[in-house]
């Protein structure tokens, strides 16, 4: 008995030491090849010159991930080259050219305001109203309107507010502008992505793009013949701010905008570096469209800014801006359009668009 | 006086992270920050080395260019400080930074940046000297008390140097010739072998001895 | 053109020549100049403006260039 317990350990014993130099040769660190390449390197620069440190600093200055005890983002990171490169694009082509885009663009807008002025109806209004938006689409559509605008300005200010701002309104406002800008920014920047996406269902029936629609754009949409040509409920150039704008350029500045406003998901500087330059350049053309569309809507054309203030417009209107919708309504293909206003309380914009 | 540097040297740098526990405890910075950090290459393999890093105090500073709020300024020191008070914490100075300095403390959900911390070179802020308010938000103003970086004057290993950036210069210089050498002298080829007709061992330890 | 001309202007640029060399030996201010932001904050007391050095910045600094030197091991136990 105790000779077979005794055989039994021996031979455990003997398995065990067996094993022993593969345990060992398991225990050795499996080194990661790019590391075990620069640190030959190393050595290697040390037996033929030695007082040339070049492949440390080498190594140092790439941006590779080393190893640190300190917790925290990329703290591992010794330098970051790539800083260098955001602030240089950023504080000067990208700041230059938005800042001078959006200037240059008012100014076009206020000669072509000086030399136009409003464009009025040809005809005479007849006094009949031709329900052109329902409650629902004017609610969501101002809600994206003043989330826009507040996003425009705020970010604006964090993006020039330095160099425009503060050398007029000084520190103590600045400060403060500023502090509520970023917050406004932050907070009211996934407000404007819900009410985008709710807008986007909204109208995306009326903006499907039909062959009408070129000719519109060919037209230019009568900006110089001050003629529009005929067009469905929304006519070419409210199609290209649909698609081009809410889709495109809300999609790009919504995704990029999430990857700045949530920092708490470890995203790497060089994330939000290039989402920060996608932002601005996105940005930039969002509200370049969005100043075309705040023009025409308000002082650009008599009519239109009352058809999302009340959700009517004159049948006058209805033919010479959108022709086809109003040809459309008159055959009775839009149920509910030809209701009469019924004054401020809005009976009828219970019924269903 | 020329202007105020850090100066590490990753031969004498011994990872022992004495300089974060130094800043931390003579600043008192908030949880989830490290002003100072050791970063170690080659970890574990011939050729390794520890820098500890900090704030660099840029004469051109990056954090400065892209501040929305132009917080950040120079002192006549040459040291890049900022007024937390204006700080927006928009993460920007993070962005440029190639030092990875600026830190942001959490303040509230998902992630929202507090006002952003640094080091200060232990000099305090804009407000005023040895006040509350510049201890809580700013940490100790040495400087002020005729005194270096916290970090810099417990380091064991006189590794990392802070101060007149001419005369931690002279410091490094001194040493590097009195060991002889330069880089290589921490490494493998000094402590295990030197190869035939390349350098010579480090000079006997002439303080050690004769003290 | 007749020789005493001729050399006259080589003379000339010569003088030239060695008047734009030597300017290159000029001194120039060596300091290095801070990229200074449009800072507009609340100002920052220098370091040397409490006691014991109440502002005298000569005395601030010669009492920090003593301490610097206390990170000198070569000079602080002897080498």
């Amino acid at each position: 008995m105790h000779q077979r317990i005794l055989g039994v350990l021996v031979a455990v014993f003997a398995a065990l030491l067996l094993l022993a130099p593969g345990v060992a040769a398991a225990q050795t660190p499996a080194l990661d090849p790019a590391i075990a390449a620069a640190a030959k390197a190393q050595q290697k620069q040390q037996v033929e010159q030695p007082l040339n440190n070049k492949p440390v600093w080498d190594e140092v200055r790439s941006g590779v991930p080393l190893v640190t005890t300190v917790s925290g983002r990329e703290t591992n990171v010794l330098i970051q080259p790539e800083g260098q490169t955001w602030r240089a694009l950023r504080n000067s082509w990208f700041s230059v050219v938005a800042g001078w885009a959006l200037v240059v663009l008012v100014l076009i807008i206020a000669a072509y305001y000086l030399i136009n002025g409003t464009r009025q109806l040809a005809g005479k209004p007849t006094g009949r109203k031709v329900r052109r938006f329902s409650a629902w689409q004017r609610s969501i559509h101002w809600a994206t309107a003043i989330t826009f605008v507040i996003l425009a300005i705020t970010g604006l200010i964090i993006l020039f507010g330095k160099n425009i701002l503060l050398p007029l309104i000084g520190y103590t406002l600045f400060s403060w502008l500023s502090i509520l800008s970023k917050n406004l920014h932050n907070f009211v920047g996934p407000l404007f992505i819900l009410c985008t996406v709710l807008l986007f269902f909204t109208f995306v029936r009326d903006n499907i793009w039909r062959k009408h629609d070129f000719a519109w754009i060919g037209s230019f949409g009568g900006l110089f013949s001050g003629k529009d040509a005929p067009s469905g409920k929304f006519n070419g150039g409210e199609k290209l701010w649909f698609w081009g704008g809410v889709l495109i350029c809300g999609v790009i500045v919504a995704a990029s905008g999430l990857i700045l406003d949530f920092p708490n998901f470890n995203q790497t500087r060089s994330t939000m570096q290039v989402a920060n330059l996608v932002h601005i350049t996105i940005a930039t053309l969002f509200m370049l469209a969005g100043l075309g569309h705040i023009y025409m809507g308000t002082i650009g054309m008599a009519g239109a800014a009352d058809a999302m203030r009340t959700g009517y417009v004159d049948e006058t209107w209805a033919k010479e801006h959108h022709e086809y919708w109003y040809n459309d309504i008159k055959a009775g293909k839009i149920p509910g359009a030809l209701d009469a206003p019924a004054g401020p309380a809005g009976k009828l914009e219970q019924k269903p668009a | 006086m020329a202007r105020m540097k850090f100066l590490c040297d990753a031969e004498r740098c011994i990872e022992c992270n004495g300089c974060v526990t130094a800043c931390k405890q003579e600043n008192e910075v908030p949880w989830g920050v490290n002003r100072r950090r050791v970063v170690t290459m080659n970890e574990g393999v011939p050729g390794q080395r520890a820098i500890s890093v900090a704030c660099m105090h840029c004469s051109d500073a990056p954090c400065m260019a892209v501040c929305p709020v132009d917080c950040f300024y120079h002192t006549d020191e040459g040291l890049v400080l900022h007024d937390k008070d204006m700080c927006i914490g928009c993460g920007y100075c993070f962005y440029a930074c190639p030092f990875g300095a600026p830190q942001f403390p959490q303040e509230g959900a998902f992630g929202v940046r507090g006002k952003m911390d640094k080091c200060t070179f232990c000099a305090g802020g804009p407000e005023p000297d040895f006040s509350e308010a510049e201890f809580k938000q700013y940490g100790r103003n040495r400087l002020a008390e005729g005194k270096l970086p916290a970090c810099a004057e417990m380091c064991s290993t006189k590794a990392l140097l802070g101060g007149d950036g001419d005369m931690i210069a002279d410091i490094y210089r001194d040493r590097v010739l009195r060991r002889g050498k330069g880089a290589e002298v921490w490494g493998w080829a000094t402590a295990y072998k030197v190869p035939p007709g390349k350098g010579t061992p480090p000079p006997a330890a002439a303080g050690g001895s004769k003290s | 053109m007749n020789i005493r001309s001729v050399s006259s202007v080589a003379i000339l640029a010569a003088a030239g020549a060695m008047a734009l060399v030597l300017s290159g030996c000029g001194e120039r201010p060596q300091a290095v100049s801070y990229h200074q932001g449009s800072y507009s904050g609340k100002p920052d007391t220098p370091p040397y403006s409490d006691p014991p050095w109440n502002g005298n910045k000569q005395q601030w600094e010669d009492d920090m260039r003593q301490r610097v030197q206390n990170q000198n091991e070569y000079k602080r136990i002897g080498g």
